[in-house]
This record gives C-alpha cells, sequence and structure tokens, in this order.
C-alpha cells in the first residue's frame, strides 16, 4: 500500500465541497495550529463530519488528534482556517459557546468534581443565572437518563463511582446540555474489556438517537469495531478519510505509522529462583484507609510478572510499598536474602530494586535539571560518582553521553534540561538510568502510558532483553495487551489483593475482566 | 575541558533577568526622582560617587558589602533547596550576641577571635535550628516560623545588652566592648576595611565549590527542584531541607559576628539595619548563583552609602534606600513571568 503524499490529503468526492453543504455537522477547513515553543500541532486539516455518524479520528499519540478537537470544542484557538456548522462558519471563542453550537467534549481527564454528587456536577453547567433550580435539573436528568436508558442514581457522589460510571456521566452532562456532536477523547482507555463492550454499546445508542460522535483514539481495532468512517492523522495532517467498510487493520496501520514496525514476538522467559518475595503486605492509602490488603506474590529472576487490575486497586500503593515510598502496616518484603520491609528507599535502591514509576514528570525525573545529572540520580552518592562528596563531574558528563548513545535519546547536548525532551525520550531516560542501576529486580509501573507505538516497542525490547539476563520484573500496567504480550504470568489485582493468576497460553479474557472488576 | 567557558542558556537567562530587574528598579527610580523634581541622571551620578568615589568611599561601602554577602550566601543555599528563611535578621543578632559574650569571656588575642566567629557561627545555626526542626518534624511553614523567630532573637539580645551583659561604662543599653586585640584587623591603613570582607569574598568560592561540586550541593537541589523526585531517587529529603536551613542560619551568625568583630565592636540595637531581610533581596537578585550574590551584594551595598551622600547632596531623604529595595524586591520577583512574556511575544530570544 503506497501511502498517499502528505502534502495532497485524499479526500472523498463528497468533502472536496467546501463544507457548505448541510450534511455535514462539522466542517474544517485548512485548519493549522501552531504551539508557542514551534510545534506544529495541525497543519493544514480539511476535515468534515457527517451529521449522525461515528467518525474515529485514529493517529499515535501526538499526531496532532487532541489539538484538533480541543479547537473545534473551543478551548484553543486555530491559527488559520475556517470552522463551519451546520454548513455556516462560525467562531468559537470558548467552551461556552461551543456548547451553544451543540458541541461538547468528554476530555481523556476527567472534569467532573469528585467531591460533588451527579446532580450538582450537572446543575453546575446548567446553572444560567444565579438561581439553582435543581428541581428543574433533576426533571433533566431523569428525562435524558430514561431516554438513553443509563442508570445513574443523582445522589451519588462522583468519587464513590467506578471509573466506567463517572465516564457515563460525563456524557450524561452533555446530553442534559442538549449536545448534538460528541466528542469523546480516548474514551477507552480507562475501561476494562467488559466495560468497553457496554460503552459501544451507549455509543450505539447515541448514534441512534440521533447525535454525531467523533472519538479520538489510537486503538485500530476499536475504530473499526464502531466507527463509520475513519480519519487518519499523522504528525498534524490528514493522511486519508475512509469509510470503515474498506477499511482493515493492515491498511489503518500502513496509514498510522510511517514505515511499518515489525510486531516482535515476545518468547517466554525461563524462571529461576525467586527474587522478589512479598507476604501479606497490608499498605495503607493517603487517606489512611487500606489499599493492600493481605497481599502475597512472588518475582523470579528472569520472568515478567504481570499485574492487571483498573487503576485504583491498590497497584500504586504496592509499588510504593516495595520501594520503600510509603510504610508497611504489616506483612514483608523480601529481596533475595535481605528483609527490605519499611527500609530507607537508598538501602533499597543499592540491593537492587530498579523502579520505572508512572508518573515520570514529578517522580521519575527533575524537569529542570540537566539530562545529564538526571541520569545521574540513583549512582552519584557513591564511587566512582563521587568520592568524600565531591562529584567527578567529568564522569558524569560521560555516564550520561553512554547512556544517550547507548539507549539512543534524542537531546541537543548532555546538558539540556529534561523539560525540551518529548515524552518518548523523558521514558528512554528513565528507563536508561533504572537499567544501568544493575539491580536484580525491575518494577515497571505504567511502562508505556502515552508513548507511540515505536517508543512503547522499544521499551518492550528492554524489558525483554533484561528479562532474558536474569532479572525480574514486576510489570504494573492498565494497558491489557501489553501485559499478555509480555507476562509470564498474569496476577489480578482487585481491592488489593491478588484474586486470580493466569499464564498467558490459556488465558479466558472473559474470567480475567471478571475478576479485574471483582465479579468472582 | 573547553565548555566550561561557555555560558549555558540557562545562565544566559538568569544573567537577563537580573539585569531586566536592576533597570526596572532603576526606571522606576527615576520617576520617582521625577516626580520630586530631581534630575535622576544627576542623582545616579551623586550616589555612584558616594559609594565608589574614593578610596574610603569604596572602602566603606565594601565594608557594608561584607554582612550582606555573609548572610545572602548562606541564604543562596537554603533558597535552592526552596527553603525561605526570613529569619536570617534574628540569626544574625543571636550569633553577634553569643560570639561577642564568647570574645570577651576569653579576652583578647586571635584565638578569642577565633572563638568569637565559631561560636557566632553557631549561634546562628543554633536560632535557626528551632524553625528547620518544627519544619522537619511537624510540617510547620518555615516562612512563618523563621520570621518570627526574629522578634523573639532580636528582642532578647537587646534585653541581653539591657541588663545581664550592658556595658557598666555608657549609658545607652550595649554590650562591653570587645578586646581590641581580638578584633578583625584593618587591611587597608586609614580606612576601616578589616579582614571580615576577605573572608566574605573567600566564602564566595566555598559556596559555589558546594553548589556545584559536592553531592551536598545536588541534594539540595534535587529537593528544591522536585521533592518527590528525590525522595525517588533515595534522598533524604527531611534532612536536606533541615542542613540547608541550618547551613543559611550558620553563616547568618557568622555575618552578625563578623560586623561585630571588624565593625561595631560591641553589640548595639542598632547592629543591623535589616541586613537579613536585604540579604534575600540579594540571594534572589543574584538566582542564587554565589557569583550573582557577590555582585548583587555589592550593588545594595552600593545603593545603601550612595543613598547617604545622595541625601546631603540633593536633599533626598534616607527612605530612598528602602524604597529601591523595595522595588527590587518586587522586579526581582516578577521578572520570571515578565521574562516568558517578553519571550512569548517574540520580543526576546534567548
Amino acid at each position: 500500500m503506497a501511502i498517499t503524499p502528505l502534502s495532497s490529503p485524499f479526500f472523498n468526492d463528497k468533502e472536496q465541497d467546501n463544507g457548505k453543504d448541510a450534511e455535514y455537522a462539522v466542517f474544517l477547513k485548512g485548519i493549522t495550529k501552531i504551539f508557542p515553543n514551534g510545534t506544529v500541532a495541525n497543519h493544514d486539516v480539511t476535515l468534515g463530519i457527517l451529521k449522525g455518524e461515528v467518525h474515529a479520528i485514529l493517529g499515535e499519540n501526538g499526531a496532532g488528534k487532541t489539538t484538533l478537537m480541543r479547537i473545534i470544542s473551543g478551548i484553543l484557538k486555530p491559527d488559520s482556517g475556517e470552522i463551519l456548522i451546520d454548513g455556516k462558519p462560525v467562531r468559537i471563542r470558548d467552551p461556552m459557546e461551543a456548547s451553544r453550537l451543540g458541541i461538547g467534549m468528554v476530555h481523556q481527564h476527567f472534569t467532573l468534581i469528585p467531591e460533588f454528587t451527579v446532580r450538582e456536577n450537572i446543575a453546575l453547567v446548567l446553572a444560567t443565572s444565579g438561581w439553582l433550580n435543581l428541581k428543574k435539573v433533576d426533571e433533566k436528568i431523569t428525562s435524558v437518563s430514561k431516554s438513553m436508558g443509563l442508570e445513574i442514581d443523582p445522589d451519588s457522589k462522583i468519587e464513590s463511582l467506578p471509573i466506567g460510571k463517572r465516564q457515563q456521566v460525563e456524557i450524561l452532562r452533555l446530553l442534559c446540555q442538549d449536545v448534538k456532536i460528541l466528542i469523546l477523547d480516548e474514551p477507552t482507555s480507562v475501561l476494562t474489556p467488559i466495560e468497553v463492550d457496554s460503552f459501544f454499546r451507549m455509543i450505539r445508542d447515541l448514534k441512534s438517537s440521533g447525535k454525531t460522535i467523533v472519538l479520538i483514539t489510537h486503538k485500530m481495532k476499536e475504530a473499526l469495531q464502531i466507527s463509520d468512517r475513519i480519519t487518519v492523522l499523522r504528525a498534524g495532517r490528514v493522511i486519508k478519510t475512509i469509510p470503515t467498510s474498506e477499511a482493515n487493520e493492515a491498511l489503518l496501520a500502513s496509514l498510522v505509522v510511517e514505515g511499518m514496525i515489525p510486531a516482535t514476538v515476545v518468547r517466554r522467559g525461563t524462571p529461576g529462583a525467586p527474587v522478589l518475595r512479598v507476604e501479606s503486605l497490608r499498605v495503607s492509602d493517603d487517606r489512611g484507609r487500606p489499599a493492600v490488603d493481605g497481599l502475597s506474590l512472588v518475582v523470579r529472576s528472569g520472568e515478567i510478572v504481570g499485574i492487571a487490575g483498573v487503576a485504583g486497586n491498590g497497584q500504586k500503593e504496592l509499588v510504593e510499598a516495595i520501594t520503600g515510598l510509603r510504610r508497611v502496616e504489616s506483612g514483608t518484603v523480601r529481596l533475595a536474602l535481605h528483609d527490605i520491609t519499611n527500609k530507607p528507599t537508598r538501602f533499597i535502591i543499592e540491593r537492587g530494586i530498579s523502579y520505572i514509576p508512572e508518573d515520570r514528570l514529578h517522580r521519575g525525573v527533575i524537569l529542570t535539571m540537566g539530562v545529564h545529572e538526571n541520569l545521574a540520580l540513583k549512582c552519584i552518592g557513591k564511587p566512582p560518582m563521587s568520592r568524600k562528596s565531591v562529584i567527578d563531574r567529568g564522569l558524569v558528563l560521560r555516564n550520561a553521553e553512554n547512556l544517550i548513545s547507548r539507549f539512543s535519546i534524542k537531546v541537543p547536548d548532555p546538558c539540556t534540561s529534561v523539560e525540551n525532551l518529548s515524552g518518548g525520550n523523558i521514558q528512554k531516560l528513565i528507563v536508561a538510568r533504572e537499567l544501568s542501576n544493575g539491580g536484580e529486580v525491575l518494577i515497571a509501573e505504567q511502562p508505556t502510558a502515552g508513548l507511540d507505538i515505536k517508543a512503547s516497542e522499544a521499551v518492550h525490547q528492554e524489558l525483554v532483553a533484561l528479562r532474558s539476563k536474569g532479572i525480574g520484573i514486576l510489570l504494573v500496567s492498565s494497558d491489557l495487551d501489553e501485559i499478555i504480550k509480555l507476562s509470564d504470568r498474569i496476577c489480578v489485582i482487585f481491592g488489593g489483593r491478588i484474586v486470580g493468576e493466569f499464564v498467558p497460553e490459556n488465558l479466558d479474557i472473559e474470567r480475567l475482566s471478571r475478576l479485574m472488576l471483582g465479579a468472582e | 575541558m573547553t565548555n566550561q567557558l561557555v555560558i549555558s542558556r540557562g545562565t544566559k537567562r538568569s544573567i537577563v533577568r537580573a539585569l531586566l530587574s536592576v533597570a526596572l528598579t532603576l526606571v522606576a527610580t527615576s520617576i520617582i526622582f521625577l516626580i520630586n523634581n530631581v534630575n535622576p541622571f544627576l542623582a545616579f551620578i551623586y550616589m555612584f560617587q558616594g559609594a565608589f568615589g574614593d578610596i574610603n568611599l569604596l572602602s566603606e561601602t565594601l565594608i557594608r558589602m561584607t554582612p550582606i554577602l555573609i548572610v545572602s550566601l548562606g541564604l543562596a543555599v537554603s533558597f535552592k533547596c526552596k527553603i525561605w528563611n526570613i529569619g536570617a535578621e534574628g540569626q544574625l543578632y543571636i550569633g553577634a550576641m553569643l560570639g561577642t559574650i564568647v570574645a570577651i569571656g576569653i579576652g583578647g588575642g586571635p584565638l578569642a577571635l577565633l572563638a568569637a566567629l565559631v561560636v557566632g557561627a553557631l549561634g546562628g545555626l543554633l536560632w535557626a535550628a528551632g524553625p528547620a526542626l518544627m519544619k522537619v518534624k511537624l510540617g510547620i511553614n518555615e516562612v512563618i516560623t523563621t520570621f518570627l523567630m526574629n522578634f523573639v532573637g532580636i528582642y532578647l539580645v537587646q534585653w541581653m545588652i539591657s541588663y545581664p551583659f550592658r556595658s557598666p561604662d555608657t549609658l545607652f543599653p550595649e554590650s562591653a566592648a570587645i578586646p581590641s586585640t581580638s578584633a578583625l584587623a584593618v587591611i587597608l591603613p586609614r580606612t576601616r576595611l578589616h579582614l571580615g570582607v576577605v573572608l566574605a569574598l573567600a566564602l564566595v568560592p566555598v559556596v559555589y565549590f558546594l553548589l556545584e561540586r559536592t553531592t551536598f550541593g545536588y541534594k539540595v537541589k534535587v529537593v528544591g527542584e522536585s521533592p518527590e523526585a528525590a525522595r525517588y531517587g533515595g534522598i533524604e529529603v527531611g534532612r536536606m531541607i533541615f542542613v540547608s536551613l541550618i547551613f543559611s542560619g550558620l553563616l547568618a551568625g557568622l555575618a552578625g559576628i563578623t560586623e561585630v568583630m571588624g565593625i561595631q565592636h560591641r553589640v548595639r540595637g542598632s547592629l543591623s539595619p535589616g541586613y537579613g531581610y536585604t540579604g534575600i533581596v540579594v540571594a534572589l537578585l543574584g538566582q542564587n548563583n554565589p557569583l550573582g550574590v557577590a555582585l548583587a551584594s555589592l550593588f545594595l551595598a552600593a545603593i545603601m552609602n550612595g543613598s547617604s551622600t545622595l541625601a546631603w547632596t540633593m536633599n533626598i531623604p534616607m527612605g530612598i534606600v528602602d524604597l529601591m529595595q523595595g522595588l527590587l524586591f518586587v522586579f526581582v520577583l516578577a521578572s520570571e513571568p515578565l521574562m516568558r512574556f517578553l519571550e512569548r511575544r517574540g520580543v526576546l530570544k534567548l
């Protein structure tokens, strides 16, 4: 499949008119957006969204999908180009204006107020005057949720709802505003497989009730499953818009990524002796409630143990307890011969636990400091990096140059501050530092979240290479595909306990999902 | 290494930021001069002459610079750790008092001088240790505690020089004079310029080395920039906060006792015209870089001394010192958002 040249986007015949045709709910004409730092997020994007269709915007991270949708929903202003709603050119100054035009967006990170009830959250956006008419709000909620077949108790607090329900509330909130065009940004990234199914049902219901839906996603399968048409974005430009009936995964993959990436076949590891042993561990969360509740776990050398689970079931606290960042209430954490329960972090690092944290920007790196200083974070305190507290600056620099070339981190020079690096390169930096640490256990927490396909693949290869060197790896991820691809054993975590274990060869996805939701 | 001479983008930006703050302060002051029918150019020339006009004036400015520089070097370390020690003034007074008691107690000679300097510095450290402990153990904001400890410290010293340590031979509340043999030696004949200025300048490379070349400096920086990353990297955050705060107290105490041993020779209620506060402005203007701090402290000392010339030549009240210091403080704080604004507009390219 030859890729259409970037400068001449391919359109369907219909789309070559100027979008004046009222068939289009939204028509974008030549939208360009350049950020102050010079990033071209969208370049001359022309794109039509038909009334009543489910339109998937497909592309890698950083392809400009979210920026484009933020322009439509009035959060960002385009540098040039025109937006037509129902064939009429409009200028969308802010989200309020967008909602008056019938456009609403559900963001990747939800914008509900956790301490408020469903009713209060919805009342917040419906309030047009100083008076709060809760009765009217209630009527609205009841009528809308009845018509959509949603079962939501308006009195429940957002923080008490599971993620899937919260998403429904987000959508309900838009529907209460009489939105006609719904933009959903990576809606399935937080859902379990079962929740995804019911989410898709909801999308179909919305469609049949006449709504127009724009779905931002980087998952080809989803786009193929649910959409009517697919637009592929790459590097801020429209590559192609095609009806879903004419698309398949191979075609989409060749459009999404420039040059195909060979999917690595991951062979299983050969586990040896146990290196990390967690026994009946109890840990509390920030509010003092039990988060890890009598959890036991073994990681052997040369194996990857995947922890599958819905976020917020104790994964974070488990990892923090192992790495010494959170106090262990009871139970033990043992690393080969050492007891590392409640030991200082430095002790644990020196005994050989490496850790790739989920919160890269705040925990994994010091954004305002140089790449070389970041790479030295875990070894600067001991020889040869420093002697009698005096740093060998030459060595710090050489070490950085070494790791930069070994892990092909893209930096102008080793002393650049990390804030100038892209997300993928920041992750490479963290991986480089943690792997060069020479530990026998690696804890990888969401190691590819937010990375594009190429960068994710590179991280996966590093993890596999490390396993064949005999390192024990604990992989915590909310990306089930990643867990299934890499793990030798899959442990399902729910409510702070391991509730099930699978080997990938005889994996029962149905049962895994049920376990993740605590249904068994 | 060749790349040591190349000024990095970050450093260049810091320099521009500092110069921008100074320029804005001078402009704002000029406007106030104009409102009062004073020619600003003439005023600044008199000010400059008052600070650097002859060898005597120059040495007075260096004398003025000495305590400011020592205080602000310490503050630079705690500020790097993002620990805001507002209590240098109190730490300075306590250091001066304890050091003086030791100097008088031992009575004369270089040993007394040395002991006084050490005890003075430790006094400042002690006064900072209270807020430091409260910060680390109880999580109480150090801005409040260090600031309030100023009043406790200064009034405690005033009571000490009014009652238990009051000099028997004067009418004013002040301590006895230190023996002249233990004073810091004058290094330039016919001036008051004393060894303290050498001590202060020598501290510049020492603090620079500490911040840039040691693991202590590295850890202070990491804790300041990202406590979360510091914890993750195995750095004891609480310990670094404690140490950097008492280190700034140590230098504040040293500044106080240096002022006594070099210039005042006894503790008075008027020992410091707010050097502890001036140090905050200086450390911020110098962007916590020891070299920048040295230049900034010379600048502030020049404003202080130049203003007295201005007072009698052009009849401008001495309050102009506080005014300029205040403006400088505001503009230093405003300079970062201002720089970002200018960079966004493309006016400033670095």
